[in-house]
């Protein structure tokens, strides 16, 4: 018998709740927070991480979401912005009516030519929608009905660190909270054997060297620093400090915790301070998680249809597949946040030959994971984000040649899918010019996809606020943002 | 479930609330700075502030003389009557129209605890005050004591007992003994006190104990490290970059100088000049440079596609946002945009600020080098003198080679035909040609050792070479004027290249050689010749080889030796020799045995396919080659400013780096001309060699220097870098008092002087109220980072001014301040939480307690090392590396950065104290951001203190804490005793304190049940003794160990152990 399954099964969680002593947890953490005094439902009472009070502000649709970071920035030219008419311009400089002056990295800003790359991919119409995606994305064409598709997303930055920091924290100056802090320190968790908040950074295939990812972009900043995204590692521990020393089995460990807790209501009783009640609640949720993460992570109950959906990378830990796979499961048990962050989407040459193998680690994985979760009723209120940070330049950067190009990077345009919860299938919002330059209906900017993801969870981002550097801090900025109702179902 | 827009019902209820409120609980005298502006600054500064071109109906209520003014009959704010106020009247409207806030807002309409205030404010006469952290800092008179106590000590007290009377409160008596000597052991040095210290303590009842237990730790070398922590956070110091590669930065010797600084107890005025304008000081010591090191302790990048324009405005504004945080409390980066909406600062004023850091010389690139300029190099006395002189000998050495290398030509040397190359380089390729190339290949000859001091690079420091550099009549040479004779037994001298030169690369056909000359008389037995690389390579030999040492990778004997008495030419080609294509080495080492023979002339003939890609023959490829194999500089020995410039993509290079960059490739790089330069170039090698050796070597840290011409500063339009307005001079906000400049342009140095003028209000008290923060767990302004009207006001306004007026006349004495606040009766009370009480003050805002901490990540760590003995004094020196989970910075780090892969360090240096651990800020260490430690990357001026799972997986399972338990328990079986005596010095160890005897019981009953499993299971207490690095003591049976650390892992992880009571 495993004594952690012995534990829980002699307290379950509402007896560990009600239990004696233990009950204290709840009153500790209205005494902790008066605000949250009254407002606590008996729901929300046997959650360690309740919501807010008064969120959400309205019935949500969603009510956890999975962030697919395409890291890099994929090309929205090769992917789903067609544009047939660029056959005709190949190697055709750039019109300056397009550039208009616009800023380019100084990593093509030298350039004497700026020549056009059309996309060496295959375009076609799919599903009820016809929705147009090129061959790069077999399995993601499968999806167009049941996914919006905005080829208008537009950001401010122009280089990946600020640009990452911008899509995931909604600024390009590091130091705020990122999106999935903000929406577990406002909505909480209904998971008590879980974090909020888990990160995944699986493995890529491409053969450049990878940007680098940064902590800032799943920290809490100015928020509690509770609220940081917990990564769930496919080396080491999965969760950092999960596995008992050496020597140490879950029985020894649950020996020391007993008397670990005898100790600290001991303290509690002299002292009086409720936060050491929250401190045997956390540590009762430490060993939940040397069970429960486990579980999370071991695949042996999934059916072998359920594997072949995902297909054969899903086999190997750290794949983009198996993290796809793991954020499913995630989704089943509650976890508010889920963000697979997949590096190597930065191709400034050889872009053909390096983009088809980030999408082979993807494709198929993508529409398993919206199909699996669709199967199983989850997608209806689990929203799932398709977003790099920026997209790639119709010019090439360095040589062109009928069979090979690279792509600078291109703030101006790109294109970013978002499907379930509150959200309509088979849309296609937002165009852009012959050139995939400039947009040219339907601007989507980051603060807009930031609201609209807000809104699917019943969040109204302008009243969603901390105060923190003498301002009302907000995920959306000081600046006006609009949820996209266009795409909401 | 709030309500966005205000229905008719509800704003009845409200007003009929508000009245009723009004009549019985709220305040007898309303101050406008406590209870007003809060509610103001909140709801109405936004359109009615300080911000003119966001002002609405051109009204604003952040100022008395415009509130309360008439304006065609109507008055916002009418002393003493509520129906002419009109911004009453609109507070009140229920037309969505008219309401205050107006719905659009997205502001919540005023709560009625704030309405009854505003009311009861105009009633009382709308009495407007300034904000009060603008207004000069007085002395105020000390309240009355209770007890009648008129020492200054016990001012403290005085301010915050006069407070508690309010409120029918008082002092909680003074904790015990125990808990007192814990919690100021931990406040000044981070670490616990020892269980001798606390007998001595406990010992020692003569009323001075306690003053003395402070005096000893504020003279403790850990003060400094622990408060020098808190400073680090401020100012964002860490290890790395911050920004894209986040590569190693060489800034430690500033983390040293702060330390430092508060261990002399150094001034806060002379902490401040130091810090900002050391280098403008009269002919600063190298410390003062070091310490300027505070302007090179941003973020920054050399992110390929980086617009230096971008780049410069946002390191910039850090530097203006940080000073001012640090110093004014100011949120300054709010007027980056537009005026400051809430606080006096116009946005020209916030580019003045940042106006005084554009002068700084170094570069907003940093070349992702550790040591981007200007540094200062950290030479013992006689290193001094030999950097001085190097420095005045090459410049006319590097001037004549340059002189030489003009006159040569580098176009590029003929193609050879197939049917001239030498036979050996045809029958050397292994593999034939992958491709065939588009023009015909091209043949040259480098030569790196013509006329002596060849292996300068790889023997700077090891022992003189076994021979000499002979010229003369009688000295024969192949060419030049001079030829090396060995005698003797010459085991593996390396003909390497020189400084600065690249590894070559086998992506030609490459064929190394030299001319050798046995002596008639006395032949060495036999020669060898060997590539230089990491790969391994075979050895070629002539002679016998049973005469030379064994090689490891295998030989391949030539021949016998040529004939004496004449040049031979030796060779060895690449491929055969086992070097693969693409791989690179770095010389040649030949060996001799016994004998005596003649040298010279050795190089390699190189076959290029395509000249644009060789980087001997074009410098774009160097460049490239360079870019991609060297990121970790520190194996490259080239000049800093080269290492710095490749480390640029060519746009952000400037003209004359460019050209730099140019000739550096032409003296020193370019293949065919190194021949005909080679006798000219050695002396400059010696010593370019040397002053390089200094450079990587020495320990050197980054430092401010003033440019002659400072960058112009504009004011940038909606804060964008591309968007320069007006231009501006650097000058202070004209909010508070004003600077005097001592030139013609205000320098840092000038600011800093502002920054400590008596006369700005500002700086003392934001400086007063962090370390009041830090020792009592938060500050008397609960927003340490603003002090404007957003910010809260403080809980003890007469105390921070009584303190910051305190902490001036004493000549900014940090010591004295800390003193003053650790032996108030404030400071020492009991943590003890009683219900009633925080019903009452939740937030302990009025200090009837004293506040119970949980520890920070260091603090945590250090003292699982300091009890169980595991901890290393050693004060500075280069970050370390303990133990670290794998895979924290391989999944996140860019490929190619020198801090992808975490290395961990071995013996003492896993055992120091936290405070050195390297501090990589896109992925700080867990032990520490588990806890709350921020990621270094702005500023931060308190940390959160929250209480996750994370943290508890961390204490009980992170080797580290692990590893510490075992020590732990091991030093405790070591102790004399029994059980019980050695379960209480364990628990006394950690808490202080002498356990009751319902915690004697649990820890016995502990030990019992640990001590019975792993009797049981003595394979499970064999593997507790393998976590961590430490030696095991083999004294004790591994069960016994084993019960010991589970029990001390208890101990450590107990509520009273990771909490400051």
């Amino acid at each position: 018998m495993n004594p952690c399954h012995d534990y829980l099964n002699q307290l379950t969680r509402r007896q560990f709740f009600a239990g004696a002593g233990l009950a204290m947890g709840s009153v500790a953490l209205n005494l902790l927070a008066p605000r949250l005094r009254g407002a606590v439902t008996a729901e929300a009472d046997a959650r360690i991480h309740p919501a807010l009070p008064g969120l959400p502000h309205f019935a949500p649709k969603a009510k956890r979401v999975i962030y697919l970071h395409m890291n890099g920035g994929p090309s929205q030219l090769d992917t789903f912005d067609y544009k047939p008419g660029l056959q005709s311009q190949f190697n055709v400089e750039l019109p300056d009516s397009i550039r208009a002056g616009q800023r380019i990295t100084t990593m093509t800003s030298g350039q004497a030519k700026f020549p056009v790359a059309p996309s060496i991919f295959k375009f076609a119409q799919h599903g009820r929608s016809g929705a147009w995606v090129s061959d790069l994305l077999p399995w993601t064409a499968k999806l167009v009905d049941d996914i919006a598709i905005v080829r208008s997303v537009h950001t401010n930055a122009i280089n990946h660190d600020p640009a990452c920091t911008f899509l995931m924290t909604g600024s390009e100056i590091p130091g705020k909270a990122s999106v999935g802090s903000w929406i577990s320190y406002g909505l909480g968790s209904e998971n008590n054997d879980l974090p909020a908040f888990v990160v995944l950074t699986p493995k890529f295939s491409s053969k450049v060297s990878a940007q680098a990812l940064f902590t800032r972009m799943w920290s809490s900043g100015f928020l509690p620093g509770g609220h940081n995204g917990v990564a769930l590692r496919a080396q080491g521990d999965p969760v950092l400090f999960l596995e008992n020393p050496n020597g140490v089995d879950a029985t020894t460990r649950r020996a020391m915790l007993d008397g670990l807790a005898k100790f600290n209501h001991h303290a509690q009783a002299r002292h009086g301070d409720p936060e050491t009640l929250n401190r045997i609640a956390q540590y009762e949720m430490a060993f939940r998680m040397q069970t429960s993460v486990p579980d999370l992570t071991n695949f042996a109950d999934e059916s072998p249809a359920t594997l072949d959906l995902y297909g054969p990378d899903v086999k190997t830990p750290g794949s983009f597949a198996a993290s796809c796979l793991l954020a499913r499961r995630m989704a089943e048990r509650n976890v508010r946040v889920v963000q697979i962050l997949h590096r190597g989407w930065d191709q400034h040459g050889n872009l053909p030959g390096d983009h088809r193998l980030q999408c082979l680690d993807t494709d198929q994985a993508c529409y398993a994971l919206v199909t699996d979760l669709k199967q199983r009723g989850l997608l209806d209120d689990t929203l799932v984000v398709w977003a790099g940070e920026f997209g790639r330049t119709v010019y090439s950067q360095g040589t062109l040649t009928q069979t090979n190009y690279g792509r600078d990077h291109h703030p101006r345009c790109f294109s970013v899918w978002v499907a379930g919860g509150g959200v309509k299938g088979g849309v296609v919002h937002g165009e852009t010019d012959d050139f995939s330059y400039n947009i040219v209906r339907d601007p989507v900017s980051l603060y807009d996809l930031n609201a609209t993801l807000l809104h699917c969870l019943g969040v109204d981002h302008s009243r969603f606020t901390f105060k923190a550097q003498g301002l009302d801090q907000r995920l959306t900025g000081v600046e006006p943002a609009r949820v996209v109702r266009e795409i909401l179902a | 479930m709030f309500n966005p827009v205000p229905s008719l019902r509800p704003i009845l209820i409200f007003s009929f609330v508000v009245a009723t409120a009004g009549a019985a609980g709220v305040q007898k005298n309303i101050s406008f700075n406590e209870h007003i502006r809060p509610i103001l600054a909140d709801n109405c500064f936004a359109c009615h502030g300080a911000d003119a071109g966001h002002r609405k109906a051109k009204l604003r209520l952040d100022q008395g003389a415009e509130a309360l003014a008439s304006r065609e009959g109507i008055r916002a704010f009418a002393p003493g009557d509520l129906a002419e106020s009109e911004a009453w009247q609109r507070i009140l409207s229920d037309d969505p129209e008219e309401v205050m806030p107006p719905p659009d807002s997205h502001k919540l309409p005023l709560k009625p605890e704030q309405r009854a205030l505003i009311k009861r404010w105009i009633e009382q006469g709308a009495v407007y005050q300034k904000h009060w952290a603008y207004e000069p800092v007085t002395r105020p008179d000390l309240p009355k004591a209770a007890g009648g106590a008129k020492t200054k000590d016990a001012a403290i007290d005085r301010f915050i007992g006069a407070k508690l009377a309010d409120k029918n409160l008082k002092l909680a008596p003074e904790a015990s003994r125990e808990v007192l000597l814990r919690r100021l052991t931990l406040d000044l040095t981070g670490l616990p006190p020892t269980p001798q210290e606390l007998d001595a303590f406990l010992k020692d009842r003569a009323p001075d104990a306690y003053d003395r237990v402070v005096t000893r730790l504020l003279a403790s070398p850990r003060y400094g490290e622990h408060f020098a922590r808190y400073w680090l956070d401020l100012v964002r110091y860490a290890d790395t970059h911050g920004l894209h590669l986040d590569n190693v930065r060489n800034l430690w010797p500033y983390r040293d100088w702060v330390v430092s600084a508060f261990n002399r107890n150094l001034s806060y005025d002379q902490f401040t000049l130091e810090q900002l304008a050391g280098d403008l000081l009269p002919h600063p010591r190298i410390d003062q440079l070091v310490a300027t090191g505070y302007n090179r302790s941003h973020l920054t990048t050399s992110e390929g596609g980086a617009i230096e324009a971008e780049a410069e405005a946002r390191n910039t504004g850090d530097r203006a946002d940080t000073t001012a945080a640090v110093w004014l409390g100011l949120t300054a980066n709010c007027a980056s945009c537009h005026d400051h909406k809430f606080d006096p600062l116009t946005q020209r004023e916030y580019y003045e600020l940042g106006a005084f850091f554009k002068g700084l010389a170094d570069r907003c690139w940093d070349g992702n080098i550790p040591k981007p300029g200007p540094i200062v190099l950290l030479a013992n006395t006689e290193q001094q003198a030999r950097i001085e002189a190097i420095a005045r000998e090459l410049p006319p050495l590097q001037a004549a080679l340059s002189a030489r290398a003009q006159m040569l030509p580098m176009t590029l040397p003929a193609p050879v035909a197939e049917a001239e190359k030498p036979a050996t380089l045809r029958n050397a390729s292994a593999d034939k040609p992958e491709k065939k190339s588009e023009s015909p290949p091209i043949t040259y000859e480098v030569v790196w050792a013509e006329d002596g001091d060849m292996p300068v690079a790889a023997n700077f420091g090891a022992p003189a070479l076994a021979g000499e550099w002979r010229s003369g009549p009688a000295v024969p040479v192949v060419s030049g004027q001079r030829a090396l004779r060995l005698e003797g037994a010459v085991n593996e001298r390396i003909f390497t290249f020189a400084t600065g030169e690249t590894p070559l690369v086998v992506n030609q056909q490459v064929v190394a050689f030299v001319y050798f000359n046995a002596d008639p008389t006395r032949a060495p037995r036999a020669v060898s010749l060997e590539f230089v690389s990491v790969e391994k390579t075979k050895r070629y030999v002539w002679g016998d080889p049973a005469a030379l040492r064994p090689s490891a990778d295998g030989d391949v004997v030539v021949g016998p030796l040529p004939p004496a008495g004449a040049y031979a030419r030796l060779e060895i080609p690449a491929l055969a020799a086992g070097l693969a294509s693409k791989k690179a080495y770095r010389g040649l080492r030949l060996s001799q045995s016994d004998g005596a023979a003649w040298w010279d002339h050795a190089g390699t003939t190189c076959t290029s396919d395509k000249a644009l890609d060789d980087p001997l023959l074009t410098k774009s490829a160097w460049v490239r080659f360079m870019q991609s194999n060297a990121r970790d500089v520190t194996t490259v020995p080239l000049p800093n400013d080269i290492v710095f410039l490749l480390g640029l993509s060519s746009t952000q290079q400037n003209d004359a780096e460019k050209k730099r960059l140019e000739d550096y490739y032409r003296d020193y790089i370019y293949g065919p001309t190194r021949g005909a330069l080679e006798p000219e170039v050695h002396a400059v090698r010696r010593l370019l060699a040397e002053q390089v050796h200094y450079e990587l070597t020495l320990d050197a840290s980054l430092i401010a220097r003033e440019l002659l011409e400072p960058l112009p500063a504009h004011i940038l339009i909606r804060g964008q870098y591309d968007k320069p307005g007006e231009r501006v001079q650097p000058a202070t906000p004209s909010f508070l008092p004003p600077l005097v400049a001592r030139g013609p342009r205000a320098s840092r140095l000038d600011l800093a002087h502002w920054l400590v003028d008596p006369k700005n209000p500002l700086p003392s008290r934001v400086a007063v109220n962090r370390f009041w923060q830090q020792l009592l767990g938060a500050g008397l302004v609960r927003t340490p980072g603003d002090f404007g009207a957003q910010g809260d006001p403080p809980t003890h306004p007469a105390l921070l001014d009584w303190l910051a007026s305190e902490f001036m006349t004493s000549g900014w004495d940090v010591k004295h301040l800390v003193r003053l606040i650790v032996t108030s009766r404030t400071y020492r009370q009991d943590s003890r939480v009683d219900p009633s009480l925080l019903e009452l003050d939740p937030a302990n805002k009025l200090l009837a307690r004293g506040p119970r901490i949980r520890l920070d990540g260091e603090v945590l760590r250090d003292q699982a090392l300091a009890v169980s003995g595991l901890l290393r004094p050693k004060i500075g020196g280069p970050p370390v590396r303990p133990y670290q989970p794998i895979n924290i910075w391989e999944p996140v780090a860019f490929g190619g950065s020198n801090t992808k892969s975490y290395v961990q360090d071995h013996g003492d240096a896993l055992y120091r104290r936290s405070l050195y651990t390297f501090w990589k800020r896109t992925a700080p260490a867990p032990a520490m951001s588990t806890f709350d430690a921020p990621s270094r990357e702005n500023l931060c001026v308190v940390r959160g203190r929250s209480n996750t799972p994370m943290q508890a997986l961390a204490l009980m399972n992170d080797v580290q804490h692990f590893e510490a338990a075992r020590a732990f328990a091991e030093h405790l079986l070591a102790q004399p005793g029994d059980d019980g005596q050695r379960l209480t010095l364990a628990f006394r160890s950690v808490t202080a304190r002498t356990p009751d005897p319902t915690e004697r019981a649990l820890l016995a009953e502990a030990l019992v049940t640990h001590r019975t499993h792993f009797a049981a299971d003595t394979s499970a207490a064999a593997k507790i003794l393998t976590n961590g690095e430490a030696k095991a003591a083999a004294s004790q049976p591994a069960p016994e160990i084993a019960a010991w650390t589970l029990v001390a892992n208890l101990i450590l992880n107990l509520d009273e152990a990771v909490t400051r009571n």
